[in-house]
């Protein structure tokens, strides 16, 4: 069961792993000054923290073989972009290399399909940013497309960031249903043996109950980890926070 | 005294494969719903892709009037495909849907093809919204089988090993096909501006 939900979204190994420190604007094509970075970091942070949707922003020089849907769908997945509610958006673009294309992509977690319909994002890439990529110019439409973007995710959902506590809670309320259940179970045994009135066979006696508790441990084995949330870290952007994606959202060469 | 031990035992060994055998039975009802619910995630997104080709060939029908055969070959290919129901999801089942669902994927490439040679519906808003359409829907479609694959992989894996196998063929757990890579059609079209 846990292993049904965790391995699903266990990426392949060319995509390349979360950056540390976690950041929403990856230039990991080397395309954007660093002034361009930090004014679109500062940005996506801020509508991070304010709407808690995830607008991540990845250049690459290589798609690996991959259509740039499918690699930002992975890529998407492996980092966890958008929080628990799948609220991550992730523009990736491969700048105009070897192959001679422009390679663009705005794929839409599954929180937000509803919020930036396939047909929305598409008309971003073709009539927003198309203009300036055909001219390879790359910031100025990545930054549109980030600004798009934002107002229509904010229109779905829209509260300031917070941990949620769910899943932990979860895990205390099993892990005290399961140590009741192995106390009535122990309870009953033992009850069960002085009611039977063997009391001086401490022989037959000893072997029931450690072995049922042996079992009943295993019972209940089950490990509480798996929630990230993305919490503040003064200021700087809080991590990925272990959003999904469907393939919801449009892609276009140019 | 003697029995009294004896009939102890005995009771804790059954108590013990009884809480096993409940234990790993339920093991599999999770990991059989988690299958059910990922392949009713296959047949959404199937049914979305579905969903769209009225409006599209009906787009295409009014630039590329003479293309009927072509547009034909597609509805044709989508009312096969939807007849296709499964009930149990073996490997043939998941085999018939693949193959009527990939014969539909081979008439809309064609479709797509073909509507290369014309420029003005390839510069129509409306057509070029159903292809986003199009194209989201087949990434949707990759990623729900992968996801299928998946599961069903650990659901297999669980009623195929020793000793879980005694309870899955017990309580009937039969294992569940596969989806396979299809030839060149798996993949989303690249949409070229």
């Amino acid at each position: 069961m846990l292993a049904a939900l965790v391995f699903p979204f266990a990426a392949s190994a060319v995509i390349p792993d979360k950056p540390q420190p976690e950041r929403l604007v990856n230039d990991l094509a080397g395309i954007f000054t660093p002034y361009q970075i930090d004014s679109l970091e500062r940005e996506l942070v801020a509508f991070d923290d304010s709407t808690s949707n995830q607008i991540t922003v990845v250049t690459v020089s290589d798609l690996e073989d991959y259509t740039v849907a499918e690699y930002a769908l992975r890529l998407g997945n492996k980092w966890g972009v958008g929080s628990n509610r799948n609220n991550g958006v992730i523009v990736l673009l491969k700048p105009r290399g070897t192959d001679g294309y422009v390679d663009v992509t705005i794929q839409v977690g599954r929180g937000l399909e509803g919020a930036i319909p396939d047909a929305y994002a598409s008309r971003i890439i073709r009539n927003v940013m198309g203009p300036y990529l055909r001219q390879d110019i790359y910031f100025k439409p990545v930054a549109l497309a980030c600004e798009q973007l934002q107002a229509l995710a904010a229109g779905e959902i829209s509260e300031p960031r917070d941990d949620d506590d769910e899943d932990v809670g979860f895990a205390i309320f099993m892990v005290a249903m399961t140590m009741l259940l192995i106390i009535i179970v122990v309870i009953a045994i033992v009850d069960d043996q002085n009611k039977r009135g063997g009391g001086g066979s401490h022989y037959g006696g000893g072997r029931g109950p450690t072995v049922i508790i042996g079992r009943g441990n295993d019972f209940g084995g089950f490990s509480g980890g798996g929630f990230s949330g993305g919490g503040f870290s003064g200021g700087g952007f809080g991590g990925f926070g272990g959003g999904s994606f469907g393939g919801g959202g449009a892609s276009g060469r140019f | 005294m003697k029995k009294g031990s004896v009939l102890l035992i005995v009771v804790a060994v059954v108590a013990v494969l009884g809480i096993w055998g409940v234990k790993t039975y339920n093991q599999l009802v999770g990991l059989d719903e988690a299958v059910s619910s990922s392949w009713s995630q296959v047949e959404n997104v199937y049914q979305r892709r579905s969903d769209l080709i009225p409006n599209l060939v009906a787009t295409v029908k009014g630039y590329a009037a003479h293309e009927e055969s072509t547009l034909e070959g597609v509805v044709e290919a989508r009312s096969k495909a939807t007849q296709v129901n499964i009930s149990d999801l073996s490997e043939e089942s998941i085999r018939n849907f693949q193959q009527a669902q990939g014969q539909l994927s081979s008439a809309l490439s064609r479709l797509m093809a073909v509507v290369e040679n014309y420029p003005d519906l390839k510069a129509n808003e409306n057509f070029l919204d159903l292809q986003a359409q199009l194209e989201g829907t087949e990434n949707r479609i990759a990623e729900a089988r992968r996801a299928f694959n998946e599961t069903a992989k650990t659901y297999n894996v669980a009623v195929r090993t020793f000793p879980a196998n005694i309870i899955a063929g017990i309580c009937s757990f039969p294992v569940k096909g596969y989806f396979t890579a299809d030839e060149g059609a798996s993949k989303a079209p690249v949409v070229q501006f």
